[in-house]
């Protein structure tokens, strides 16, 4: 089981956890001042639930919508089935162009379909501008944060990657290392003939797509290039307008706690006139890659609502301990123990589910009100249904689950087996319970024990 | 009452001109407060002509010497008295490479809003989607008229005007990825100063 080796490695990366402790913990705080002066917090998240809930049960209606409006606008709608079809349509976009330079900024989606790798194959370098996914793809390394890809690396780690790629003098100022990664990235920017970006939401009635940010790489990569390609998951259609306020105002406060980010860019198709400011062209990706598929059901249905604030992963007691990297997926923390195996299947992520104390902690600070834990226990029935038809590891199990049956239907030989238990100081089957934690010492005697011996008369006195 | 800097409009009970003029008043108190606290510079100018001396000065504060304003005619008519001081970039002639050269950009800004201290920009009224961003230094003039008091009440305003591009900016570019320590001025500005006018 990987994750269980990925996982006592990170335990073991006491630099790993310093960082972990202090962004996780820095973004509690951040978001708790942030909600702390919305009066109407909870009703927002409620309201922003059922937007989700009704767009998602008339999905294909609104995508439609959605398409036609964007359309009507002038800008190109593919649909993507999977991740190699998405990775074409954007490749062949690129090639079509003769764009031999891509600008990206943050998109989870574009990761989600290994975008940048299936671009290298055919030749096409994609520079990451996000300031931490920069950093990411100078180390060769993959996001461990949705919302903050680097948070894992301390800026001592950060300096000495610049001092080697960028060739700047070793600094710990981070203002110097941002002005480094910015005099670098500019130079691409002014080159790029093609900008792919994610984005947060999609608006069904008139077409509009909204980028949220920080930097203003995303702007950048939708104002400059001649084409602008847009990868949204279908997830991220809304139906009207006026329904983005209500996610404005969970986003960034769940996010980063902020009140807002520092740009939202709203984009409805192409430039009117050729005077206009901004890429001739505009193509959006619609990816589904998976996600028709949830929402078959209610339970994994929630799982769309999603609009990738983080906010879970930091509150998260298992991501807090062990970062993102040990989920072995693009998507890490109780979002991505739900996302991934639903998205990729069981097959290599059916450990995931596991992946947690089942504390709760997750619903409690989601913005839509996701019951993670409940997705969490549905998918380990899965899982274990799974094994049940493949046929790994169910005799053991059969056996354990047979042995207890039997013995807990029979007083005396529960009376037996616990007698013993208590003189061997042992519990077999909870060795990877014990195994980190103190056994509460046994009483020498049982209550049935000590009843017989005389307790029932000096309760009847 | 032109004063630069932390801007204070007065009191809005105490304004003797009705409820209208006080109720905007207020929004252009908690704007102001909601622009310092994001990281903004604001001064607050009466009429074209002291905006135009609080322009100078900030360019010149700034050492700036490459300006490029957008093609809003209020803009236009704030930079021409400066030509003689700055270089004034043509934006009908503005390569990339000057663009990226020009030290600040002059937009105005068609709304902003009081809740969160944010500017918006339509496309469909200005040309000054780059302006506002690739400069290091972005002077936005806004009229005290078009402060909403809400996100929501913004987002019906541009609804109405279905510009191609819509850009709302709270403050200078910012970034929290090393660390999660703040830096200002990562990809886009590192200053944002908004030229509050109000009318005469």
């Amino acid at each position: 089981m990987s994750f269980d080796r990925e996982a006592r490695a990170a335990l073991a990366d006491g630099q790993l956890r310093g960082a972990l402790r202090h962004a996780t913990t820095l973004f509690g705080e951040r978001r708790r001042a942030a909600i702390a002066d919305v009066p109407d917090w909870e009703d927002a998240r409620d309201r922003a639930r059922a937007i989700k809930d009704e767009t998602l049960l008339h999905l294909d209606q609104f995508l439609e919508q959605f398409a036609a409006n964007a359309e009507r606008a002038g800008a190109r709608v593919h649909w993507a089935r999977d991740a190699a079809q998405a990775c074409d349509i954007i490749a062949g976009i690129a090639e079509q162009r003769g764009a031999r330079s891509v600008v990206k900024s943050k998109s989870m989606a574009s990761e989600e379909i290994r975008l940048n790798a299936a671009l290298a194959a055919r030749g096409i370098a994609a520079v990451e501008t996000d300031l931490g996914e920069y950093i990411i793809q100078l180390a060769g390394e993959e996001p461990s944060h949705i919302v903050v890809p680097a948070i894992h690396k301390t800026k001592g780690q950060i300096a000495a990657l610049f001092a080697e790629k960028l060739g700047m003098e070793p600094s710990d100022d981070v203002t110097k290392l941002a002005a480094a990664a910015r005099r670098a990235l500019r130079r691409r920017f002014a080159e790029a003939d093609l900008g792919v970006s994610g984005v947060n939401f999609a608006v069904a009635e008139t077409g509009t797509i909204l980028i949220l940010e920080n930097e203003g790489n995303a702007r950048l990569t939708t104002s400059l290039p001649r084409t602008h390609v847009a990868l949204m998951g279908i997830e991220k259609v809304i139906p009207r307008f006026a329904d983005l306020e209500v996610f404005l105002r969970l986003l960034p406060r769940s996010g980063t706690g902020q009140a807002l980010t520092a740009y939202q860019s709203l984009l409805t198709g192409t430039k009117r006139q050729p005077a206009d400011e901004g890429p001739e062209e505009l193509h959006i990706v619609l990816l589904d890659n998976g996600r028709s598929r949830m929402l078959a059901s209610p339970v994994t249905r929630q799982t769309l609502a999603c609009i990738r604030c983080g906010a879970c992963l930091n509150a998260c007691p298992v991501y807090r301990q062990i970062g993102g990297h040990a989920y072995g997926s693009v998507y890490p923390g109780p979002i991505g123990a739900v996302l991934t195996p639903q998205l990729l299947g069981m097959g290599e992520s059916s450990a995931l589910p596991y992946a947690s104390s089942l504390c709760g902690a997750c619903r409690d600070v989601c913005p839509v009100k996701i019951d993670i834990p409940a997705v969490l226990l549905h998918l380990r029935a899965q899982a274990v249904a799974r094994r049940g038809s493949t046929g790994t590891r169910t005799l053991l199990e059969r056996l354990a689950f047979a042995s207890y049956a039997a013995v807990m239907a029979r007083p005396r030989l529960f009376e037996w087996v616990m007698r013993c238990a208590r003189r061997l100081h042992l519990m077999p089957p909870l060795g990877a319970w014990t195994k980190w934690r103190d056994l509460r010492p046994l009483a020498p005697r049982s209550f049935r024990e000590e009843w017989r011996r005389g307790l029932c008369d000096e309760g009847a006195e | 009452m032109g004063s630069t800097g932390s801007a204070d409009p007065g009191p809005a009970t105490e304004d003797p001109q009705g409820p209208r003029k006080s109720f905007r008043a207020a929004l252009v108190s908690s704007f102001t407060e909601r622009l310092a606290a994001v990281g903004a510079q604001c001064s607050v100018v009466s009429g074209e002509a002291e905006a135009a001396g609080a322009l100078a000065g900030i360019l010149s504060g700034a050492g700036a010497r490459r300006v490029a304003g957008s093609d809003a005619p209020l803009v236009q008519r704030l930079l021409q008295p400066l030509r003689d001081r700055f270089q004034i970039a043509d934006l009908e002639r503005l390569s990339r490479d000057d663009l990226f050269a020009c030290d600040v950009g002059v937009t105005t800004a068609q709304w902003g809003i009081a809740e969160t201290g944010t500017l918006v920009l339509e496309s469909a009224r200005e040309r000054s989607r780059l302006l506002s961003l690739v400069p290091p230094i972005h002077v936005a003039v806004l009229s005290t008229r078009c402060i909403c008091g809400s996100l929501g009440d913004a987002l019906d305003r541009v609804r109405q005007a279905a510009s191609h591009a819509i850009t709302f900016i709270t403050g200078p570019s910012r970034t929290s990825d090393i660390e999660l320590t703040l830096v200002v001025g990562v990809h886009g500005p590192q200053t944002v100063h908004v030229l509050l006018l109000e009318d005469v």
